[in-house]
């Protein structure tokens, strides 16, 4: 008998289920209301929900839902030259000539794909042909601590995949680069925009590099750059590992070339398989929480000569630098990764205080 | 400008960077990217002021 149609199976005594064995396949719904004991099963494909069981914290990215925005509050910046400009939290941009893109948390004001309420946006401020060696692009770089699980640089070395919401004014071929922290280890990786300012669900899966250096500690473990523009030198055939870094592909869309021309990126997860799971939401306390270990804000009242001992809410990636304005001043004393101490040289006043520890 | 700035014990303690009206306090630690930064910096051939007090 190579199949039976039947609505309920138990054992021969009617009290429970029955003892399946050498079963390979199961078509159709598969309902179980009681106890499912699985024993030997080394696989299971095709699964790209977590109902239950410890997954959580699987995405690498932080504030990959755009909803941190401590420097600037929503604010509109625009490209420094040949300099790295940290915007929202964790998210930075380069461009080697200035003013050539801004970019904005919720820029245009779309509706973001359901169920976020965020997305970083970039708009082109001119029609820019970039030389050869130019760069245009925004990065997220994750630290080394976060993962080394997935074994890149060994034998072991881990799939990963990498998804996340775009929305685009122009269409056609759109891509970045992902890389280690020397900048020598390289995959360009390309995506479609098939449809102008309709947000596309876009999914890349990443073969783990078994090759070079990837950092596991508080130095960069994996960087990832998507491309704005990016001159030819520095863009390089897509889908593949190699010892030169490219910020993307060959022959792609060029969104500083066109005065106006947006680009809108939300939910962004990188995870280890090659399956993308949907986006974890994490609660908001944990998000600003895990940003706030790379870069926070404080305000705080120091009456005249006063000496005061503030303690970071989150334990800082380095020792950080601290900066601020008017007459308070580090007491002489470095700051640490948990903690810095100030003093009032002046008056008295209430001081903005910006603790900087980013990648 | 850089200026190097002692600790409150003596010994050198953190580099002071005045920029546009702020002042950022850089701590002498090689994984601070400020600290990356200064380190190019002084590897062009700059020169920090002499060290003062905080």
């Amino acid at each position: 008998m190579s199949q039976i149609n039947v609505n309920t199976i138990t054992n021969r005594d009617k009290t429970g289920g029955p003892n399946l064995v050498g079963i390979t396949t199961v078509s159709g719904n598969f309902n179980v209301t009681d106890n499912f004991n699985v024993t030997g099963v080394s696989t299971i494909s095709g699964l790209t929900y977590p109902t239950a069981g410890p997954l959580s914290n699987r995405n690498k990215i932080i504030n990959g839902d755009m909803r941190i925005d401590q420097r600037n509050a929503g604010a509109s910046v625009t490209n420094p030259a040949a300099s790295a400009l940290y915007t929202i939290d964790r998210w930075w941009i380069y461009g080697t000539s200035a003013t050539k893109f801004s970019c904005q948390q919720n820029a245009g004001s779309v509706t973001p794909p359901t169920g976020f309420t965020h997305y970083l946006g970039f708009t082109s401020s001119a029609a820019t042909a970039p030389a050869s060696s130019d760069i245009y692009t925004f990065s997220h770089k994750v630290e080394g601590f976060n993962t080394s699980d997935f074994g890149w640089g060994t034998a072991n070395a881990k799939t990963l995949t990498l998804s996340f919401w775009a929305r685009s004014s122009l269409t056609g071929t759109f891509g970045g680069g992902l890389g280690n922290s020397a900048g020598n280890r390289n995959y360009v990786f390309s995506f479609t925009i098939s449809v102008a300012n309709t947000w596309e669900y876009k999914t890349i899966t990443i073969p783990g590099d078994t090759s070079g250096t990837w950092l596991s500690d508080s130095g960069v473990g994996i960087q990832i750059y998507w491309d704005l523009g990016s001159g030819s030198s520095q863009k390089g055939t897509a889908g593949s590992w190699g010892s030169s870094f490219y910020y993307g592909p060959t022959g792609g869309t060029n969104l500083v070339g066109t005065n106006g021309a947006t680009f809108y990126i939300t939910g962004v997860q990188l995870e280890a398989g090659s399956v993308a799971t949907p986006f974890e939401h994490r609660s908001y306390g944990q998000e600003l929480s895990l940003c706030q270990r790379y870069y926070l804000q404080i305000v705080t009242f120091l009456s005249a000569t006063t000496n005061f001992t503030a303690l970071w809410p989150s334990t800082m990636r380095a020792a950080p630098a601290v900066t601020s304005s008017g007459t308070i001043f580090l007491a002489g004393v470095t700051p640490t990764t948990t903690a810095g101490w100030f003093r009032d040289t002046g008056s008295g006043a209430v001081y903005n205080v910006y603790v900087n520890a980013e990648l | 400008m850089y200026q190097e700035v002692n600790h409150v014990g003596g010994g050198r303690g953190m580099v002071k960077l005045l920029k546009n009206g702020l002042t950022t306090f850089i701590p002498f630690d090689p994984a601070n990217t400020d600290y990356q930064k200064y380190l190019a910096w002084i590897a062009e051939g700059n020169e920090p002021l002499p060290a003062d007090e905080s």
